[in-house]
């Protein structure tokens, strides 16, 4: 429950038009990308960095538990609260602060859409490199507290690869920065260490990114299988050639299916799996390049190897692959993403395994991912009104993830862990690495009023457990 | 001071050949690369991870301070003990591990010396990229401290983005790992925390490096210029039309004459800079790079560019370059390295700046530096001896420092903040970032025990104490 006078403070921080609290406006904030939901009791917009530390300072005074949240766009649940309390939304801190081309880097706020800054410097021949496929509604803000990835940071590196420095809030009101403009900077790598910290140490509200040139060429290429296993061969073929492509993805026959019923990208409807490869660089080096991925997809057996020839059929073939979640959408009316890394040599059995797990719980699972670091995405099809099929759902999907780690994986490439991988972090780390990390949050954040829940594990003896306010129509699995 | 009791009980640990302590044995642990100095009372060499725990718990229990040491090659004095106390010698865990060129990684123990990873992996193709121009003897464990960075590191990356994972005894006694054989991609990113930490957070006792392969091609050129400014433009030029070369280091005329006259590498003595430029990757893509490159020299006005034609060539013209300091100690007693970061931009002013310090402190300066990233190495010539001239030259390279704050750069670029530069951290961060570093400092070792004194000052009560 917040409290009246907190309930106040706030309202009069913000204005009429800056906070949302009637039932129907929340109920827009309880769920995420993911499966999990839980409703905060108040949204507020904060417009500055002064306007998040009164906030902070407010709702520490009358101990209020916040969360923070961009679009709303995350897989793991880093934005559901699961103790009520104020949601701290950043869309209105959405400001591209400032544009240094000449030391190619960036000053832009938490609620900056991701697109929108690549957008800012195309003109220039820049671009911002950690692409998700969420990047037309997806915010910096929620890139750097979940350490994003995306098709390019197979070349690129992920968000902490491009973050040069941050401005933040920690939960008892002060504010700082680390980092700054240039890389590489002396004292502690605190960015390092906050990018990917998922909300629960501080609030971030300024970031320093890094931009980086556009490359001479791309060139986009989609190899055709007969077999889902000559595919996941061709993978290691192509790294062993010492070829870094820009993106390496692949989608499996059922989900290629799916993509293509819905987009027309022009995947074959018949065939077992695509490879869709991209390279850039200087214009020599991609075309003997391209010639050796060739090379290297011709020797497990491709079909058919397709080079797209303008910047059109390059569009639609990339369309196929990032409306991916969206044509799910069509066939299912609920699904469950997963998310977890193996090595790029295990690939193949790795899918074999899901393809077990599919049978078993009599689930449909279709495959995309990013195969270049063997960031694997098994998407799970279910029926969330049928009784029992989202346990059947959460079930097969830890399995899968259980399975990544016995074969020297993670439990997550770059969805983050938030709420639904929690109880796996202690098959992951050992006990003295779980205690470190609960001994940084407690040090951020020693009232654990800041994303309670979240990352680290109920069982580890952390953190007091906020029980979520029993308030009628929330629903808080 | 160490007790008896304490010296004893690491004695047994250890064996008689697992410690000195003799006074002469000392003084050889009581510098490093740099100018600063501090003896300490004992130096262990620990064999295992295990030893290194029970090193920590019994200077843990006499109160001893404690900090690591790799091959003192460091620059900022990182491995210098200002407290006296006892130094965590890591030369006999000198073991790579595990070498699994499928996953394009390495397990190694910290007293490896870096190039010894890339020669194990050589002959499959494959190299260990950051090479600080120390390789031939400083270490991936004092590598992983300071974040080392190297000729090459404008293209692939410094120390940071090589390593996926390390295994590190903290203060306190306690083992734990960080990242893994895949990097950190779950939880917090300790192993970013932990590098460049300058071994203030933790001891490590195991790396997990990233292995690249080699490139197919490399090409690699001098352009010599009768102009620093000239040969200045040459490197935004460069930069203006998208060539990330693999190497861009530039010398002025002071230094190419010290290099040339020690290693004949065939610098011209008349010149007033020269830049070496590496080009790696693909054949196709590298002989067209390096053809754009040679234009661009012409362009800026270099008097003559060298394509050097061998793999001999190559290697003549780089030993100038990696033994530049040791070019400089033919002609000095003794110089200070300074380590300052501009914006690539600002290069030009910068060194004209450093001229007039030059001038002005009646100091010979000479530059070397990573011209691709703008970090500056003006190397101050002095005399120890002489009474007031290391003052001169500390002054002199503070003032450099400060002229590349202010023109947006930063103290450092990969030596290390260490001992000199802590008052300069102040004039680099604003308060609140300071005191972020602290509060994670009193997180790992609440006493300041561990290389004490270093990278920013101390915390107030707590640093009482000492």
């Amino acid at each position: 429950m917040i409290p009246r006078k907190a309930r106040e403070a706030l309202i009069a921080l913000l204005g009429a038009n800056g906070y949302l609290d009637r039932g129907e406006d929340l109920a827009l904030y309880e769920y995420d990308g993911g499966v999990d939901t839980g409703r905060p009791e108040l949204v507020v917009f904060p417009r500055t960095t002064e306007d998040v530390v009164s906030i902070v300072n407010i709702t520490r005074a009358h101990d209020v538990p916040i969360v923070g949240r961009g679009a709303g766009t995350g897989l793991s649940g880093g934005a559901i609260p699961l103790a009520g309390g104020v949601m701290v939304a950043f869309a209105r801190m959405n400001r591209i602060l400032e544009i240094d081309i000449e030391n190619e880097r960036a000053v832009v706020e938490p609620g900056v859409v991701n697109l929108d800054i690549t957008l800012a410097v195309k003109g220039d021949g820049y671009f911002y490199a950690p692409d998700p496929s969420s990047q037309r509604a997806c915010t910096i803000g929620g890139n750097v507290a979940e350490n994003a990835g995306g098709p390019h940071t197979l070349a690129h590196g992920v968000t902490a690869n491009h973050v040069l420095g941050i401005e933040a809030v920690l939960p008892d009101g002060t504010l700082f920065t680390t980092g700054g403009r240039e890389r590489e900077l002396p004292g502690y790598d605190l960015t390092g260490l906050f990018t990917g910290s998922e909300g629960t140490m501080v609030l971030v509200t300024k970031i320093i990114i890094r931009l980086v040139r556009a490359p001479e060429v791309v060139k986009t290429a989609l190899a055709v299988f007969d077999s889902n296993e000559d595919c996941g061969r061709t993978v290691a073929g192509i790294t062993r050639r010492g070829i870094t492509p820009a993106a390496l993805e692949m989608l499996d026959g059922v989900m290629l299916r799916m993509v293509e019923e819905a987009t027309g990208a022009g995947y074959p409807m018949d065939a077992d799996a695509v490879l869709l490869i991209e390279l850039d660089g200087v214009r020599e080096g991609v075309e003997e390049q391209m010639e050796q991925v060739r090379a290297a997809c011709e020797a497990t057996n491709a079909r058919e190897f397709r080079i797209a020839k303008s910047a059109e059929e390059r569009e639609l073939l990339w369309k196929g692959r990032k409306n991916a979640f969206g044509a799910v959408g069509r066939v299912s009316p609920f699904y469950y993403v997963q998310d977890g890394v193996v090595p790029r040599t295990k690939i193949a059995e790795t899918l074999r395994f899901i393809n077990g797990v599919s049978g078993k719980h009599g689930l449909t699972i279709s495959n995309i991912f990013h195969a270049g670091d063997g960031n694997l995405h098994p998407i799970i099809l279910f029926d969330m009104r049928k009784p029992g099929d989202m346990e059947k759902a959460r079930a097969a999907g830890a399995e899968i993830l259980r399975y990544c780690i016995s074969v020297g994986g993670s439990i997550t490439g770059e969805h983050g862990v938030g709420i639904e991988k929690m109880e796996l972090m202690d098959k992951q780390f050992s006990q003295e690495t779980l205690d470190m990390m609960c001994r940084f949050k407690k040090l951020c954040d020693p009232d654990s009023r800041l994303n309670p829940g979240k990352v680290l594990p109920t069982g580890s003896g952390c953190m007091e457990i906020r029980q979520p306010p029993l308030t009628e129509g929330s629903t808080i699995y | 001071m160490i007790s008896p009791e304490a010296k004893q009980e690491l004695a047994a640990l250890l064996g008689p050949r697992g410690y000195l302590d003799q006074p002469e044995d000392l003084t050889l642990y009581e510098y490093d690369g740099s100018v600063d100095f501090g003896r300490p009372e004992l130096v262990v060499f620990p064999r295992s991870t295990g030893d290194v725990v029970e090193i920590v718990k019994i200077a843990n229990r006499h109160g001893v301070p404690i900090l690591g040491r790799g091959a003192g090659t460091g620059l900022s004095g990182g491995t210098i003990p200002l407290e006296g106390g006892l130094i965590i010698g890591f030369s006999r865990m000198n073991k790579i591990l595990e070498i699994d060129l499928e996953n394009e990684r390495a397990v190694v123990q910290p007293g490896v010396v870096n190039l010894d990873i890339s020669q194990a992996v050589d002959a499959d193709g494959y190299f260990y990229a950051p090479d600080p121009s120390s390789q031939r003897a400083c270490t991936i464990g004092g590598n992983v401290a300071e974040n080392a960075a190297g000729a090459h590191t404008l293209a692939y990356g410094v120390t940071a983005n090589h390593v996926l994972g390390l295994e590190v005894v903290l203060p306190d006694g306690t083992v734990f790992s960080t990242g893994g054989k895949e990097g950190d991609l779950a939880g917090l990113d300790f192993t970013s925390l932990m590098t460049g930490s300058e071994g203030t957070l933790g001891l490590i006792t195991k790396v997990v490096v990233r292995l690249m392969r080699k490139p197919e091609a490399v090409k690699t050129v001098l352009a010599i210029y009768d102009s620093p400014e000239d040969c200045g433009r040459t490197v935004s030029e460069i930069t203006a039309r998208g060539i990330t070369p693999v190497a861009l280091e530039m010398m002025d005329g002071v230094m190419l004459r010290l290099v040339e006259e020690a290693t004949n590498a065939g610098y011209p003595l008349d010149a007033a800079a020269v830049l070496l430029i590496e080009v790696e990757g693909l054949k196709e893509a590298v002989e067209e790079q390096i053809q754009q490159v040679i234009e661009v020299c012409r362009k800026t006005k270099a008097r003559e560019v060298r394509e050097a034609k061998t793999n001999a060539e190559r290697e003549l013209l780089w030993k100038g370059r990696k033994n530049a300091f040791g070019a400089i100690g033919r002609a000095s007693p003794t110089y200070l390295v300074q380590d300052g970061m501009v914006p690539r931009t600002k290069i030009p002013e910068t060194l004209a700046f450093i001229q007039d310090v030059a001038e002005r402190y009646g100091l010979t300066i000479s530059n070397i530096f990573h011209a691709g990233d703008g970090n500056m190495h003006p190397l101050i010539l002095f005399d120890k001896r002489k009474p007031g001239d290391q003052d001169k030259a500390l002054r002199a390279g503070f003032e450099i420092l400060e002229k590349c704050l202010e023109k947006g750069g930063s103290i450092t670029g990969e030596h290390g903040v260490g001992i000199e530069k802590l008052p300069m951290m102040m004039k680099q961060f604003p308060p609140d970032s300071i005191g972020m570093m602290q509060k994670f400092k009193g997180l790992f070792d609440p006493e300041w025990k561990l290389n004490t004194g270093k990278m920013f000052p101390a915390r107030e009560p707590e640093a009482a104490a000492h």
